[in-house]
């Protein structure tokens, strides 16, 4: 394999992973830092493209006035059930009206009413949190990324797209690269970067539309060069059209949608007197999924009472939303007039790289933005994503620049090590034997353990025993009979190896995590522990394996104390008093 | 997911597939476009959309994926048939 593998090598100050809006904003920031550096983004998607956000609907988390970032921060801690990283937070928040006022100055409109007032729309129920949305409903996040790719253009980055890197090259602790292939060509590729930055996204099961890119590769390949790995046991469990895809729901709930069982009963307000159908998507696909398992179903999206004067921010207007509803109006599946089936389902995960607030991971020379390092524990209100890719994406173009002046020049890569790598990377491809499986097979299978409800929404010990049984299974049996016929399909291949990486350390978070806390809901343990909240770390044991440990959060170093706690709106068991707040100093 | 490309329409100018997110559609000798990898599309209308020609038509419909309820059925709100 080795003599046939044709190897571009490319040279570059900084490599980005992901050329989504955290790797787009981070190469933007950098290139204002350090102009003249070379930048280089690669993508295992088409080159710009944006990733995810070119399929976001634009709106945006800021925090504007009246409000303040301390307004903001309070309403984190308690939506957060107390696993907030205050500090970073607090960073992040305060740089999120400058990126706003960013993407204004881009020419990125957003909605305004007659007076020429912003509209926003409220979050969750929660006081303060809101969004901002798009001008025109349907194709913001695609403008968006335009507009920042038509910057880099000017800047002179360099695109890539179509390359699938798989693993980091190191030397002395520090890493220095990456390498991987061109999911067409099939060439090898070989990077070496001054730093490198992670905008990977995050992992995931490949689920629907936006959620089929995301799948875990930029956890995997920090894990494996020595990153600590967070927040594992949450993952995003959404509601969902059954038979088609919808962007923008966080807007229909604040203006009066909501969910009915198959007796026509809003049973969210049953659950949850207070907050009601308006709540976290998380809550709400709990509530569905309950409802389901005591014979409640199905799930029926219910828009009868939104007033007219708001369809003009609910209805799509443009873009790939606009010719969705179209298409979907035309085969009788009118969102906004037909009874329209919903369904609990679990679609990507939180879990991400830890890093410090500025972006630096526990390995020199990488770097982490976006949704590849962890910022929510579960729990997700519409345009946050927007938001904290853009400032985390620039906050991390700085600290590579900074790092960068004062670094030494990056050692060349150990070129037996990197091609031992790429040899191990293609050696699915071609492979034969009459007992090969095809990536999609193993996605299946994996799919097939983690998607019950037991193990994605109620989770409970036994159900995740049996699924952790599994996915080793599958780790040790299947993932290695993988083949891929062709370059495409070893992309699909390296993509499956990380979504079973992702899936065992999510059931085992899981398991770990014995309470229920955020986005994680755990029916045998039903209560926040008593201990008060504490982060789920992955670290390296002796072996090189996965080893779990707990840092207790210290609210006591941080100003905003934990007085009340989100899920105590919520009685999907019976519960006690939460005993985990603190009382208010006086 | 994506239901057909129209080779009589395609002009062959390459757009949809050099929009593709999963890398589903290819071009053949003839430049025409051609869905190679049906399996991966993921109903984003990106291609449609890129398409001067209209000669692609996506179906809004998205892919039916292993339950979250395997033991209720479907009218119920499961999975199972």
């Amino acid at each position: 394999m080795k003599n046939t593998l044709k190897i571009t090598r490319v040279e570059t100050d900084l490599l980005i992973l992901g050329g989504g809006s955290a790797g787009l904003w981070a190469a933007h920031r950098f290139a204002e830092c350090m102009p003249g550096r070379r930048i280089c983004i690669v993508d295992k998607g088409p080159r710009d493209w944006g990733g995810l956000m070119a399929m976001a609907g634009g709106d945006f988390e800021a925090v504007l006035p009246p409000d303040t970032v301390d307004d903001w921060l309070e309403d984190l801690v308690y939506y957060f059930d107390g696993l907030c990283d205050q500090p970073l937070m607090e960073a992040i928040l305060s740089r999120s009206a400058e990126r706003m006022r960013d993407y204004e100055r881009f020419g990125c409109e957003f909605f305004r009413t007659p007076d020429g007032n912003l509209r926003s729309v409220p979050q969750r129920g929660l006081p303060h949190v809101r969004l901002y949305p798009a001008r025109v409903k349907g194709r913001g996040g695609e403008l968006m990324a335009k507009s920042l790719v038509a910057r880099l253009k000017d800047a002179g980055v360099t695109r890539m797209g179509r390359i699938m890197l798989t693993d980091y090259l190191a030397r002395d602790g520090r890493v220095i690269g990456a390498a991987g292939f061109h999911c067409v060509s099939g060439e090898a590729y070989i990077f070496h970067a001054g730093a490198v930055i992670a905008a990977t996204g995050m992992g995931g099961w490949k689920t629907s539309y936006g959620k089929n890119t995301p799948t875990g590769e930029g956890l995997r390949m920090a894990f494996a060069a020595g990153a600590e790995l967070q927040d594992l046991e949450f993952a995003r469990v959404w509601n969902m059209p059954r038979l088609f895809a919808w962007e923008g729901q966080t807007h229909l709930f604040p203006l009066g949608a909501r969910f009915v069982n198959r007796m026509g009963e809003n049973f969210m307000s049953r659950y949850s007197p207070v907050l009601g159908p308006n709540t976290d998507p998380h809550f709400t696909t709990v509530g569905m999924a309950l409802e389901i398992r005591a014979g409640r179903g199905p799930i029926i999206f219910d828009v009868s009472p939104l007033r007219d004067e708001d369809m003009v921010l609910l209805k799509p207007q443009t873009g790939w939303q606009k010719l969705n509803y179209e298409k979907l109006c035309g085969l009788g599946l009118d969102l906004f007039k037909n009874n329209t089936e919903w369904v609990p389902q679990m679609t990507v995960s939180h879990g991400g790289i830890r890093t410090e607030i500025d972006g630096s991971t526990a390995v020199a020379g990488l770097f982490a933005a976006g949704t590849a390092r962890s910022l929510e524990p579960g729990v997700y209100a519409g345009g946050f994503a927007l938001m904290t890719t853009a400032v985390t994406g620039h906050m991390v173009g700085e600290t590579a620049a900074a790092w960068l002046r004062n670094a030494d020049a990056a050692p060349a890569p150990d070129e037996a090590e990197a091609e031992a790598l790429l040899e191990r990377a293609f050696a699915p491809l071609g492979r034969e034997g009459a007992d090969r499986l095809t990536p999609k097979q193993v996605l299946t299978g994996i799919q097939t353990a983690v998607f019950p409800h037991d193990v994605s929404i109620v989770k409970n010990g036994p159900a995740l025993e049996r699924a952790l049984a599994e996915i080793r299974r599958i780790r040790e049996e299947d993932v290695p009979r993988m083949a891929a016929a062709d370059p495409h399909y070893l992309l699909k291949l390296h993509e499956v190896v990380s979504v079973a990486f992702v899936s065992e350390l999510f059931v085992r978070a899981s398991l770990e995590r014995k309470e229920s806390r955020a986005g994680h809901f755990r029916e045998d343990f039903p209560h926040p522990d008593p201990a008060g909240p504490a982060w789920l770390l992955v670290r390296h044991g002796a072996d090189g394996r996965p080893v779990f440990a707990r840092e207790r959060v210290p609210l006591e170093k941080w100003r905003v104390p934990l007085t009340r706690c989100y899920q105590d709106n919520f009685a999907f068991v019976e519960r006690k008093a939460a005993g985990n707040v603190q009382d208010r100093p006086s | 997911m994506i239901k057909s490309i129209d080779p009589e329409v395609c002009i062959g100018c390459g757009a949809c597939v050099r929009i593709c997110p999963l890398d589903t559609l290819r071009a053949g000798e003839d430049k025409k476009a051609f869905i190679a990898y049906p399996d991966d599309c993921m109903t984003c209308f990106l291609c449609e959309r890129a398409c001067p020609s209209g000669a692609i038509d996506v179906d809004p419909l998205r892919e039916v994926l292993p339950p979250t309820f395997p033991d209720v059925s479907v009218e119920l709100g499961g999975g199972r048939a």
